[in-house]
């Protein structure tokens, strides 16, 4: 656990810009209609 | 020289594909696990509805979590599947992102401020108590304040974010991060059955289960597993409290570097910016967007069912990372402190939420 909470600052900032880029280029996409309806 | 600048130029992007061969197993897992949830919610439905049985529907979200728990805490999670796992927290923020298409920018500021205003005062009232009862059970004055972050703020990001600014131990922050952990585990079978005798209602209950549990995680799970409508509810109130993490970590590294315990903090904007968690930006965005009409129904619809995919990512990965031996070995003080200061905000933000209903209707 020390592990992962000395390497968490670095990790947990670009982890939100990584996850925010994901799903704004996942919009993009559904919005540009590149990607079929997705069903749940 | 031509090999050396080969070697140089090819060396980042085959330790990228590399990282991301190695997240293929671990993912695969989450997916699975996620989906073994979601499969025995279906199939209990089907059966039931077919049999003419009553029996009341366990959401997939518990069932991702049970599955996910029992691996943890028998086979163990082989080292191979680890790195794909401990993903859960990246789609976790992706998902809540891509929530964001499900809310209007109007009902954002509406729960989003009354959010807002409910923790600003929850988090006065508990950072006092938890400082009491720290000083009561002689914890170092460190880990109570890793202890009252974690348990006002947002959790394991929090105390992230708050141990190098006010240099607390390692061993603190994995007290800390242990005590909020196995709360956090506890508090997802514990809510939902409170809100039901309550008798709350989907918002008052997103509302307090994203005020009161402290994992983003964890809330997102607890809220969803009392109703779709609650678990939407309860990511907002979680994002809101998000929000205010690097007011809260600035404020204890001010305190703590005036003590001389800490390193001084230069500009604060910048570390304000730092702490600030993007993700809620992201969320905002999307609202944004959704809100002028930027996409049509069927597209929000999409939107909203790759965010229920991303949270089953998560689910999966909740019980997964949750080792119930590993929580055991910390040490009971740190626990009882966290469990007796959770007990108090769980009934303080309740005492809250009813008077926001009552009074600003939700």
């Amino acid at each position: 656990m020390s592990e992962s909470t000395a390497a968490a600052p670095r990790r947990g900032l670009s982890l939100d810009v990584y996850a925010v880029t994901l799903a704004l280029a996942l919009a993009l996409l559904v919005r540009l209609n590149l990607i079929p309806p997705i069903k749940w | 020289m031509a090999t050396a600048v080969t070697t140089a130029t090819l060396a980042p992007s085959s330790g990228l594909a590399r990282r991301i061969v190695e997240l293929i197993p671990g993912l695969l897992l989450l997916a699975a696990v996620g989906y073994a949830g979601k499969f025995i919610e279906q199939s209990i439905a089907a059966y039931t509805k077919s049999h003419r049985v009553t029996f009341p529907n366990i959401e997939y979200v518990l069932w991702a979590i049970v599955i996910g728990l029992i691996i943890a805490n028998t086979t163990g999670i082989p080292r191979i599947f680890q790195p794909g796992v401990a993903t859960y927290e990246f789609w976790l923020k992706a998902g809540i992102v891509l929530l964001g298409s499900r809310f209007l920018l109007g009902d954002v500021l509406h729960l989003g401020g009354i959010s807002l205003l409910l923790v600003a005062f929850a988090i006065t009232l508990s950072f006092t108590f938890m400082h009491f009862i720290g000083r009561a059970f002689k914890l170092k004055p460190k880990l109570t304040s890793l202890l009252a972050i974690g348990s006002s703020i947002c959790g394991v990001s929090a105390i992230i974010a708050a141990k190098p600014a006010i240099d607390a131990d390692d061993e603190d922050a994995s007290y800390a991060i242990a005590a909020i952990l196995a709360l956090g585990a506890i508090s997802l079978f514990t809510f939902p059955l409170i809100g039901h005798s309550l008798h709350l209602s989907d918002k008052a209950y997103g509302l307090w289960a994203g005020l009161a549990v402290d994992n983003t995680a964890e809330a997102t799970a607890a809220g969803a597993l009392y109703s779709d409508a609650a678990g939407k509810v309860a990511v907002l109130a979680k994002t809101s409290r998000n929000a205010l993490i690097g007011f809260v970590v600035l404020g204890y590294a001010l305190y703590w570097s005036s003590r001389g315990e800490a390193r001084a903090i230069g500009n604060k904007a910048a570390f304000l910016w730092r702490k600030f968690p993007k993700f809620v930006l992201g969320f905002l965005l999307i609202s944004l967007l959704a809100t002028v009409g930027f996409f049509a129904k069927p597209q929000l619809a999409s939107l909203a069912n790759l965010s229920r995919w991303a949270f089953l990512l998560t689910f999966a990965g909740v019980g997964l990372r949750t080792s119930l031996r590993e929580l055991g070995k910390q040490g009971w003080r740190p626990f009882v402190v966290g469990a007796i200061g959770e007990v108090f905000i769980a009934l303080v933000t309740l005492g809250l939420v009813y008077g926001a209903d009552h009074f600003l209707h939700l």
